[in-house]
């Protein structure tokens, strides 16, 4: 078994050149943890995801590497985190998106592949290691769906 | 001159020769940053025993324990306090003090940076207090850079003013036995003079341009400082620790009682408060996590240096290239203070100051003849002291503070160039040696 039998082949896609309204968008409408980016060509370049939408909306100075841990004295309101995601909702896609995401190849065990998506607590991009090419999604429930359908 | 190395070294180099050379390479591979610098200094100091310079005793009596005693208790007490939160209630009530106007804020950075600088370390403050200041710049939607580029100054500044402020005050007030209040009472009005000038060029440059609408101010004013504090407990165990050892440092010297003795004791309360109340297992975690925060590339680093430095030492060529120096200085006081504060400003901008003072330390205490005796040293000593401490603020690598606020800056997306940097900082560091210059005259030399 590989990841390939337990993936979603069509998944939803954003492109390069889409905006971070779109990507807000799909997330909401779909309550995606991460939509794969590609390039024209359909080669994967990276995710969008709930993390991207956190980011967005937090200060920067929050987010900084080996910066503040606890900010329990900030009061921002609802309204100021609206302030800043409207500020940068028209910025493109690559904006917020991340390029380290884990991937796995169609061919990666099953077990390792659930290993991964057990690590990385979100959904997890299947890439042709040669093309580069996006091949599928998966998701917990993906998997879970594929488990349970055994008991039939 | 310390004769304790061997006649002959591995294949029969010359000691000069092999410590010579050796010091040098040393020096050369710090400076390219290369290789982590506590590699290099271990490395050198094994090839100073293993190539016969020194032997392990000697190579030992070198290692000046007072000052790795006061880095590492000073290290554990801040990584116990930090846990607080205290660094980011001070800057956010400093901040809501001045009602949240930028050159307001400025200012009270400044001076909070300077003295926690001066009491703690300037590494530690500059790494809690410049994320509050990318926070609060954010919060006012304005350039973070004046604040950034100011807190180096104030936490350089500060450092400068006490023996635990900066590494190079640790390291000559422990080679010669100065006390806590012989640094404050010399460099503390120098700092504080130099810390009050330097604001006229910040307000020139930037004072008049700060400015932040109302609502945006109000965003900081909103901040509850109350809940920065995370700890209340620990905060006044540390507290009360941090008194203590102060009063250790101001009334210890007299009694016998070495830096590295005070620190180290307040780090081992410090420790027994915050896990008395602990099981058995939490306090080997809390302990372990305490011990991790400890900057031990800077501990072995400078134990490398200590080894190498005396194996030099050891070798007469320190002593020799002293002379070279009082023959160019023509023996004068004021000459060769000069010489040392300006060449210390000037090396300590561009290369690490911490193996310049520690090279600069036996060199200066071999000119005691000259100067007649360790007392006639001490304009000399204040020079080192302020030029090491004050020129690391001549460019962005003059000092780990600099590089740590950039750090910042740059992981925030308002990255600090080096040049744009210099520009701006090399003049005033100059500033800054000129107030020291005519400070060291008028005080020791006229």
């Amino acid at each position: 078994m590989t990841a390939s039998m337990v993936m979603d082949p069509h998944p939803s896609v954003l492109h390069m050149d889409e905006k971070v309204h779109k990507g807000v968008e799909l997330v909401m409408d779909h309550r995606y943890r991460n939509i794969p980016v590609v390039d024209d060509n359909g080669r994967y370049q990276g995710v969008f995801g709930v993390n991207c939408l956190l980011r967005m909306v937090l200060p920067k100075a929050v987010l900084v590497e080996r910066g503040l841990t606890t900010v329990p004295f900030v009061a921002d309101t609802l309204h100021d985190l609206y302030v800043r995601l409207k500020a940068v909702e028209d910025e493109p896609i690559t904006y917020c998106m991340s390029y380290d995401a884990s991937v796995v190849a169609p061919d990666t065990p099953l077990v390792e592949t659930l290993l991964i998506l057990y690590r990385t607590r979100t959904s997890v991009p299947v890439v042709d290691p040669e093309s580069g090419l996006l091949v599928g999604m998966i998701s917990y429930w993906d998997v879970y769906g594929k488990i349970l359908e055994q008991q039939i | 001159m310390h004769h304790s190395a061997n006649t002959m070294t591995v294949f029969g180099w010359d000691p000069i020769w092999f410590a010579g050379v050796l010091f040098i390479l040393t020096y050369l591979i710090i400076l390219s940053d290369r290789i982590n610098r506590a590699i290099v200094a271990l490395m050198s100091a094994s090839l100073m025993i293993v190539g016969g310079v020194l032997t392990q005793e000697a190579a030992l009596r070198g290692v000046d324990f007072n000052t790795l005693g006061l880095l590492t208790g000073m290290m554990v007490i801040v990584a116990i306090t930090r846990r607080t939160g205290v660094f980011q209630f001070l800057a956010v009530w400093s901040a809501k003090k001045v009602n949240a106007d930028p050159w307001g804020i400025l200012v009270t950075l400044v001076l909070v940076t300077a003295i926690l600088s001066a009491i703690l370390d300037n590494v530690t403050t500059v790494l809690l207090i410049a994320p509050v200041t990318l926070l609060i710049a954010d919060a006012l939607r304005i350039t973070p850079y004046p604040f950034l580029f100011a807190e180096i100054f104030a936490s350089n500044v500060g450092g400068a003013a006490t023996l635990i402020g900066d590494p190079p005050n640790i390291m000559i007030g422990s080679a010669v036995d100065l006390s806590f209040n012989d640094f404050l009472f010399n460099l503390g009005p120098p700092a504080l003079i130099i810390l009050l000038v330097i604001l006229i060029p910040f307000y020139l440059i930037w004072g008049r341009k700060l400015n932040a609408n109302p609502e945006d101010r109000q965003r900081v004013l909103n901040y509850n400082e109350r809940e920065a504090i995370t700890d209340p407990r620990l905060l006044w165990q540390s507290f009360f620790v941090l008194t203590l050892v102060l009063i250790g440092f101001i009334a210890g010297h007299n009694h016998g009682l070495m830096p590295a003795s005070v620190a180290m004791s307040g780090a081992a309360l410090l420790l027994l408060l915050d896990n008395l109340p602990r099981k058995a297992d939490d306090q080997s975690r809390s302990v372990h996590a305490t011990f991790a925060e400890v900057e031990w590339v800077t501990i072995f680093f400078f134990l490398g240096l200590f080894i190498i430095v005396h194996g030099v030492e050891s070798t007469g060529l320190l002593t020799m290239f002293a002379d070279h120096i009082l023959q160019w200085t023509g023996g004068d006081t004021l000459i060769t203070a000069m010489a040392i504060l300006w060449g210390s400003a000037i090396a300590s901008a561009l290369v690490d100051n911490i193996p310049f003072v520690a090279a600069s330390i036996p060199l200066i205490k071999s000119m005691a003849a000259t100067f007649g005796g360790p007392e006639g040293l001490m304009p000399l000593w204040w020079s080192l002291a302020l030029g090491s401490c004050l020129g690391g603020n001549g460019s962005l690598i003059g000092a780990s503070a600099n590089v740590i606020v950039a750090g910042f800056a740059e992981r925030s997306g308002h990255p600090i160039s080096f040049l744009g940097f210099m520009l701006g900082a090399f003049p005033l560091m100059l500033l800054s040696i000129l107030i020291s210059s005519i400070y060291i005259y008028l005080r020791y030399l006229s």
